[in-house]
Parts: C-alpha cells; structure tokens; sequence
C-alpha cells in the first residue's frame, strides 16, 4: 500500500474528536510526568492503561493516548534538569550537565527553547524513520514462523539483559524472573495449572498491569519515601526565546543527535537513556573545542533532548513491526494491545492499518501540541513543582491502588501490588533493573507458544530452531549483545549511567 | 555479603521452581513439548545467573538508616490492611486512610494529610465512578 494514502488514512483516525482528545491529554500527561521527578513514564502509561480498559476504547485510542505519554514524557524531563538540577526522568540526567549551568548564568529561558525544538525536530523525524521503515521492516518479519521468533525473543531479552543493568548476571535473574511469572497459571496447551499454589485468582496468570504497578509505582514511592525527598520547590522560568543564531549552530547537533537516538532507540534495550548519553558524548566528542560543553552550552542541551525524543519514537518499530517491545514502558503498550484483542506484529500493518498509521498519525500532532505545551505553557508546569510531596505523592498511589482494582475488581490484586512494591524496592536497592522483569512477563507467553509450536512443527527436533538464516543470524546477535557490558563500561566510568527506567 | 545471600536465594528459587515443574503431570493431550522443557530452561538461566553472583558478588548496596526499616513494615502493613478493608470499608474511607498515614511520613501535619487525602479521595472516587464508570467498593458496612 502507498505509504502516502494510508497516512492518509491515518490522519483520519488521528483527527477524529476524541482521538484529538487523547492525543491532547496524553502529552499533557506526559509532560506533567515529566516534570515531577520521582514519577517515571511506565508508572504513567501503567496507571492510564486500566482506564482505557474502563471506557472501553478502540485499540487505536489506547494506543494514542499511551504513547502520547511516552514521548510527552521525554519533552517535560528536560525542564526540572535545566532549572533545579533534578532530572525529571532518567533520560533527561544528561541535561541537567549544561543544562543547569545555563540557568545559572542566567540563559535559562533559551535552554528550555532548545530542548523543546530540539525534541520537536527530533521527534517529527522519528515519525518519518518511523513511518518509512516500519511498513518494509514488517514486511520482511512476515515471514517470521515459530523458530525465528523464538530466536528473535532470545535476542531481544539478551539486548535488553546486556544493556539494561550494571551488572548482566542481576539483569539475567530478573529476565528469568519475569519469565517465571508468566509461566504462572493456566499451561496454554495442556491446560494443566502451573505454578498456582491453589490460588484460584492465580488461575488466569499474574496480571502485567498489577506487577507493573506494584513493580514501579509502589517501589517509587518507598524510594521517594526513604529519601525523604526536598519538598516544594519554586522556579523561575523567565522569558523562552531562542535566538535565530542559537538555533543554526546547533542545527547539526539536532539532526546528527536525532539519527543517532533513532538508531538507539530501535534497539532492544537501549532506550532513551542510552541515547540521551551516546548522543551528549558523541556530540561532545566530535566539536571538540569548538564548544564549550560542561560549561553551559546550548548543543549540550539538544544532543541529549533530541536523542531522547527519537529514541521515543524508534522504541515504536520493533513494538509494531515485530511485537518485541525494548523496554518497560512499550512492554505496558504492548500488553495493553493484547489485551484490546490486538496482537503487534507484522501482521498488524495488514490486520489494523487504522491502529498503526493512527498511532503514526497521532505522532506528528502529539509532537506539535507537546511544542506548545513546551514553549508558552512550560511556566504553569513548573508551577506544578510548588505542590508538596506530601500531597502529590500519596495521591500518585491512590491512583494506583484504583488502577489495580479496577483490572479485575478484585481485592486480591493490592495485596499482590503490595509485594510487588516491597521486591521492587529490594530490587532497586540490590541495583536488579526492573524492566526486564516486566518485559519477561509480557513477553513469556509469547515465547514459549512460539516454542513449543517450533518443536510441534519440527515433532520434537531441536535443530529446527537453528533451521533459517534469520534464526541463525539472530542467534549470533543474540550471544554477540551479551558482550555489550563490557563495551558499555568504558561510556559509564564517565560517570554517567543508563538506568532502566526507558 | 548481601549479594551472596540474594544469589543463594534465587538459586534455591530456581531449584524450587524446576522442582516443581518436574511434579507436573501431563494428559494425553499435550504437544511434544508439554508444559515442562519452558521452566526448565528458566531455572537453568535463573540458577546458573545466581551462582555467578554467589561468587561474584556486587560491593553492598548502601541500606537506608536503621529508621527507616520500621517505616518500610508499616508502609508495607497498612497495604495488606488496605486490600483486606478495601471492599468492608469502602475505597473512600481507606483510600483516606491510607493517603493521610502515607502524607504524614512525608512530614505533614495529621490534619494537613486528613483535609488533603480526603479532598482528593472523594475527588477521584466521584471522577472515576461517576464520571468515567468504573466500579470501586462504596463499602459493605455502608449498605
């Protein structure tokens, strides 16, 4: 199909009353997450996921307003790193560097410009990346039977294994972890009861939303708790304006940071953190002495803002194209799709072209409602930051307790949220990173059923797996990312590490 | 130290669950594979990765003071309380409950956290159920 026609097609469903509502209310959403610190993107798309199952939205819908608050978050972090030196997300802890130094000298005002245009340009092109390689990706993973689909799950878990940590062998535990919990109730084939322990509201398997909760948004508020983290606190934004000049010098840092971040952003693992610090560094590295960076430099805030918002919409191919989600928070996307009755795949371009190129669609708006939310409003967002904590932050969890309720109505899901707040907590303490956990979970069953229907195609003979070139060469990537720490660690003994908060 | 404990403990984990995959019992009906072979390779992955970190442990992670541990147990107490009362209670009168105990470890004034969690509960309770139809307890001893 023409790409053209069906965006289209797109803008149809992108422009419809409420899906322009939700588009609105995601990246108002977004940026709100955005800017408190303490409250990360998977908590926001985990606690708005049960509400699109209570207002019973069409899967396009859903999916609009989850990913308005993914990408919308990546715009409002930067703002809190620039004016307090407190990252609003983890991707945005590389700002902070230049970012506040220019507040401090005063340039406050043009920093937040360029984090907002330079996020904008970014993620427009994302979209394009996005919109142009999506559909030939998808076209080649048609083909995909059982065998390379287990192959490609393998690689996308030992990615996300290399890259999602500090330590590979705590990454590994939680992946397995997460993939024990998905193995949690009824066997998919036999129909035999696994691992239920006589828990009758285990026989439908633990809930993705409920771990997903319990995992991030409980565990944050224990943190935060621990912390006793600094009250209320006032800013001043001050006039945002950027200057013409400001704008081209830093025009190629824009582009080159956004390809980059795209690229990242594809990859399994490699979120928006990631990219936020390759970009900063790569930037820094090539002008060289031609800036001035660590010292209040204007192309310090737009690699790492630019990368960031393209890693955003990168994260969206393999979700889309392959249904193998790189990170926690497409892992809540994709599980939400699921349970919407859409299954992300190659498929889905064939299957719910309105789900994908209204997504698409919805991009290119969300991006230009995010830059005015950005520029002219970014003062009443910092107003925001004047609440208390100890207001702001039980209320996050009220909302949580009624997202996990309203998942089954079921009272049994707190108490599971409960644990899972306290292992998530250990978890973090214990530096374990938690987004495997979620993805082993989402991603288990899929993983097994493709299994076991390689094994049922093959009647039982283990080489089929390693039949196919595809399987064959994702294999080898698979073991190869497993060296990736090392390579890694060179980037983090500067001190700035990913996190797995994507 | 800690590491070590942990890696023991998700070895014995991985041991646990194997163990326990191995007591399935398959009908007729199955696919070649069955239910089994799936946790098995898990508790291999999960097993092999946690005897590296028996003997390769990380340095200690730096615990919260020893004051904040009796904080933990209660955070953590009154959200099992929370799911036992929520549907005898009701969601307004926990929810309330539950956020005025949580604002005053966040260093509020009790009356503060009161006036502040009931305002929001009643706000979102109205919001959600009325507003957007999703279903929360009202409470048993209530009608």
């Amino acid at each position: 199909m023409d790409i053209l026609q069906a965006l289209l097609n797109g803008f149809g469903v992108a422009l419809e009353p409420l899906n322009l509502l939700l588009v609105v209310l995601g990246c108002l959403v977004g940026t709100l997450i955005g800017v408190l610190p303490g409250i990360g993107p998977i908590s926001g798309v985990a606690l708005l996921v049960p509400l699109t199952f209570a207002l019973k939205m069409p899967p396009e819908s859903a999916i609009i307003l989850l990913a308005g608050i993914y990408y919308g978050a990546m715009y409002g972090g930067s703002t809190t790193s620039i004016l307090l030196n407190i990252p609003g997300e983890t991707s945005s802890v590389v700002t902070a560097l230049d970012g506040h130094k220019l507040a401090k000298q005063g340039q406050a005002g043009p920093a937040l410009a360029m984090a907002a245009w330079g996020s904008f340009i970014a993620g427009t092109l994302s979209v394009v990346g996005l919109m142009t390689l999506g559909p030939l990706l998808a076209q080649w993973a048609i083909r995909f039977g059982p065998a390379e689909y287990f192959a490609l799950m393998v690689f996308g878990f030992s990615t996300l294994s290399a890259l999602a940590g500090k330590n590979l062998f705590k990454a590994l535990i939680a992946t397995g972890f997460g993939l024990m919990l998905a193995t949690v109730g009824q066997d998919p084939q036999s129909g035999i009861s696994r691992y239920t322990f006589g828990f009758l509201q285990l026989e439908d398997g633990m809930d993705f939303l409920v771990v997903a909760i319990g995992l991030f948004a409980v565990s944050e508020v224990l943190m935060l708790l621990e912390e006793k983290t600094p009250g209320a606190v006032r800013a001043q934004v001050g006039r945002i304006y950027l200057s013409l000049r400001d704008f081209m010098a830093s025009l190629l840092t824009i582009l080159r940071s956004s390809v980059l971040g795209f690229l990242i952003g594809v990859l399994p693992g490699a979120g928006a953190s990631i990219a936020s610090f390759v970009a900063y560094t790569t930037e820094k590295r090539l002008l060289g002495a031609k800036a001035r960076f660590g010292e209040g430099d204007l192309r310090g805030v737009a690699a790492p803002e630019s990368a960031n918002n393209a890693a955003a919409g990168g994260a969206m191919i393999p979700l889309l194209t392959l249904g193998l989600p790189g990170s926690g928070t497409t892992a809540i996307m994709l599980g939400a799709l699921i349970s919407l009755g859409v299954t992300p795949g190659p498929q889905m371009f064939q299957k719910n072209p309105e789900v994908v190129w209204g997504l698409i669609a919805s991009m290119y708006v969300g991006n230009a409602v995010l830059l005015l939310l950005n520029l002219p409003l970014v003062g009443l967002f910092v107003r925001l930051l004047a609440v208390p904590s100890w207001f702001l932050i039980p209320a996050v969890l009220a909302i949580s307790f009624i997202g996990v309720y309203a998942v089954n109505n079921n009272p049994f899901d707190l108490l599971l949220m409960a644990v899972f707040g306290l292992v998530g907590y250990l978890m973090r303490k214990l530096e374990f990173p938690l987004a495997p956990v979620l993805l082993g979970l989402v991603l288990g069953y899929l993983m097994e059923i493709n299994l076991r229907r390689a094994m049922t195609i093959s009647n039982g003979d283990v080489g089929y797996l390693f039949s196919s070139p595809i399987a064959i060469a994702l294999w080898v990537l698979a073991a190869l990312s497993l060296f990736a720490p090392a390579l890694i660690a060179r980037f983090r003994k500067q001190g700035l590490g990913g996190d797995d908060e994507l | 130290m800690t590491d070590r404990i942990v890696g023991a403990l998700f070895f014995l984990l991985a041991v646990g669950y194997a163990l326990e995959a191995s007591r399935m019992q398959v009908g007729f009906l199955s696919d070649p594979l069955g239910p089994r072979p799936f946790p098995y390779i898990i508790a291999v992955l999960v097993g092999l990765s946690a005897l590296w970190l028996l003997f390769k442990p990380d340095p200690e992670p730096d615990w919260p003071p020893r004051r904040f541990w009796p904080v933990l147990g209660l955070v953590l107490l009154s959200l099992v309380a929370y799911a036992y009362l929520i549907v005898p209670l009701g969601f307004i009168v926990t929810t309330t409950l539950e956020m005025t105990l949580l604002a005053v470890l966040f260093g509020a004034r009790w009356w503060q956290g009161l006036g502040g969690a009931l305002a929001f509960t009643l706000g979102i309770y109205l919001l959600f159920t009325q507003g957007l139809g999703v279903s929360l307890p009202a409470g048993r001893i209530f009608g």
